[in-house]
C-alpha cells in the first residue's frame, strides 16, 4: 500500500490542474494566465491543464481584488475544491487591493477567507513568475497529500 | 483452472492491467503528438497514468442533489462493459472469447459506456450536466447508424454472400484473402469507421457531449476523486478499443510467429489508428455545433458507409 500513495503523492505534484475564478480582476492577471498555457510558455508540459469546474481543480488561481459582489462566490468556489487543494493569489491585487485599496466595494484581501499557499505579485506578474508560482504550489499540493494520508 | 485462467484474463492480460496500461499510453501519446504539432514540447507520454493517480487520491465529493449510489456506480458499469468488450478483441491474434455474433454483441457494449455517461451525468442533478447528457445521446444516435453499416458491410464480404457476424470469420478472411482495407468495396466503409472513432471516443471536433471550455466538461461537471478517475480511464480505454477494432475489422492481426512480437505489432497499429483519426483532425479542427455533428454523421458518414454497402451488395 505505501508504494501506490507513494505513486499517488508524487502525481499529485504531477498533474496538478487549475481552476482559475476573477474576482473583479482588471482581466490584465487573467491575460498573462492564458499566456502561460500558449505554445510559448507551454505550462502544459509540467501537467497543468485549465479545468472549467472546481471539483476537477487542484490549484485555485485567484486573481482581482475581491469585489463585494464576488465575495460570496468566491467562499462558495473554495469550498467545492477537493482536497489536497492549492490556493494561488496572482498578482497584487489579492494580495493587497493594490490601487483599489480603500474603495467601498473592495472586500480584499484574500487571506482574511482561506489560506494563501502561493503568492505571485506584481501588476501584472510575467508569465514566467507565474509558471514558478503554479510550480511551486504543484510541490506544495505533494506535501498536503502525504499529510493527509496521516 | 478454467475459471483462474478466465479470471487472470479478466484483470491482466487483455483484461484490465494491459488495456488500461495501453490506453492510457495512447492518450499519453496523443496529447504529446499534438503538443508536437503546435510547436510545444508537451507533457511527458505517461502524463494521462500521473492524472489518473492523482485523481485517486482526491476527496470524492457527492453533490447533495445526487442519488448517490447511481452516482458512485455508473463508472464501474462502464468500466466493467470496456472490459468484457476487450475480451472479444483479438489482440495480437490470441483470441478469448468469441462467438458466432461476437460483432452485435460489441455493438450493444459500445453503447454501455456511453449510457452510463449519460446516467451518471444525470444522476449529479447539475444543469451542465443536463446539457451534458442532451448532446451525449444525440452524438450515440448519430454514428450508431454508420457504424451499423460499416458492420453490416464487413458481413456480408466475410461470408461471401451471407451475413456472418464473428470476428473469427474476419479474422480467418483476411488470412486467406490479405487485409479488408484493400478490399475495393470496402476502402468507403474503412474511411466512415475512422471517421467514426473520434465521436465514439469523444474527442475533438466531436467532443461537443464534453465541452470543456463551454459547458464544463459536461456530464462529469460535478464528478470528483475516484469516480472521475474511472471516466478518465475510461475514455482512454475507448481510446484503444475503438482503434484496436479498427485493426482486427480492416487491417487484420500481422503474424510473425511470436506472440509478443505479434502483440507490439498490433500495439504499433493502434498507435498509428490513433495518432491519424484522433491527433492528427484534433490539431486542424475546432469543436462543432451539436446540429452540424448530426447532420454530418448522418450525411456524409452514413452516405460513405452506404457507398460501400451498396457495392458489397453489388457484388464488387
Amino acid at each position: 500500500m505505501s508504494v501506490l500513495s507513494k505513486i499517488i503523492a508524487d502525481s499529485a505534484s504531477k498533474s496538478p490542474w487549475i481552476y482559475h475564478i476573477n474576482t473583479g480582476s482588471c482581466n490584465g492577471c487573467d491575460i498573462e494566465l492564458v499566456a502561460v498555457l500558449t505554445p510559448r510558455y507551454d505550462a502544459e508540459r509540467f501537467g497543468f491543464k485549465l479545468t472549467g469546474s472546481p471539483r476537477h481543480a487542484d490549484i485555485v488561481v485567484v486573481s482581482g481584488p475581491i469585489t463585494t459582489q464576488s465575495e460570496e462566490r468566491l467562499k462558495r468556489t473554495l469550498e467545492q475544491v477537493p482536497e489536497p487543494k492549492c490556493v494561488v493569489s496572482l498578482g497584487s491585487c489579492p494580495q493587497s487591493g493594490n490601487v483599489f485599496k480603500g474603495s467601498y466595494s473592495i472586500e480584499g484581501p484574500l487571506e482574511k477567507y482561506v489560506h494563501v499557499d502561493v503568492t505571485v505579485a506584481g501588476c501584472t506578474p510575467k508569465p514566467e513568475a507565474v509558471i514558478e508560482g503554479l510550480y511551486k504550489a504543484a510541490g506544495i499540493l505533494k506535501k498536503k497529500r502525504e499529510a493527509m494520508k496521516k | 483452472m478454467i475459471v483462474l485462467t478466465t479470471i487472470l484474463q479478466i484483470l491482466i492480460f487483455p483484461g484490465f492491467l494491459f488495456a488500461s496500461f495501453i490506453g492510457l499510453l495512447l492518450a499519453g501519446i496523443d496529447r504529446k503528438v499534438l503538443a508536437r504539432m503546435q510547436h510545444r514540447i508537451g507533457p511527458p507520454i505517461i502524463q494521462p497514468m500521473y492524472d489518473f493517480f492523482k485523481l485517486c487520491g482526491k476527496e470524492t465529493i457527492v453533490p447533495a442533489a445526487a442519488n448517490r449510489h447511481v452516482y458512485m456506480l455508473a463508472p464501474w458499469a462502464s468500466l466493467c462493459s470496456l472490459i468484457v468488450m476487450c475480451l472479444f478483441i483479438p489482440v495480437g491474434g490470441l483470441t478469448f472469447f468469441s462467438g458466432n455474433a461476437d460483432l452485435i454483441i460489441i455493438i450493444y457494449l459500445l453503447t454501455i459506456p456511453a449510457v452510463c455517461l449519460i446516467i451518471g451525468g444525470s444522476s449529479s442533478g447539475s444543469p451542465y450536466a443536463a446539457v451534458g447528457i442532451s448532446r451525449e445521446m444525440v452524438t450515440m444516435i448519430a454514428y450508431e447508424l454508420p457504424l451499423i453499416i460499416v458492420f453490416l458491410a464487413i458481413a456480408r464480404v466475410v461470408g461471401r454472400g451471407e451475413l456472418v457476424f464473428s470476428i473469427k470469420t474476419v479474422a480467418e478472411y483476411q488470412i486467406a484473402n490479405g487485409a479488408l482495407v484493400s478490399h475495393i468495396a470496402l476502402i468507403p466503409a474503412a474511411i466512415a469507421f475512422l471517421l467514426i472513432i473520434p465521436a465514439e471516443v469523444g474527442t475533438q471536433p466531436f467532443d461537443t457531449a464534453e465541452a470543456e471550455t463551454e459547458i464544463c466538461e459536461g456530464p462529469l461537471v460535478e464528478y470528483s476523486g475516484k469516480p472521475l478517475a474511472l471516466f478518465k480511464l475510461n475514455s482512454s480505454l475507448k481510446m484503444f478499443i475503438m482503434s484496436a477494432l479498427f485493426t482486427t475489422l480492416f487491417i487484420g492481426v500481422v503474424y510473425t510467429g511470436n506472440v509478443i512480437a505479434d502483440v507490439v505489432i498490433f500495439v504499433a497499429i493502434c498507435c498509428l489508428v490513433t495518432i491519424i483519426c484522433m491527433t492528427l483532425v484534433h490539431a486542424v479542427t475546432a469543436r462543432l455545433k451539436i446540429e452540424h455533428l448530426f447532420k454530418f454523421y448522418w450525411t456524409v458518414v452514413a452516405g460513405i458507409a452506404l457507398v460501400s454497402l451498396i457495392l458489397v451488395w453489388a457484388g464488387l
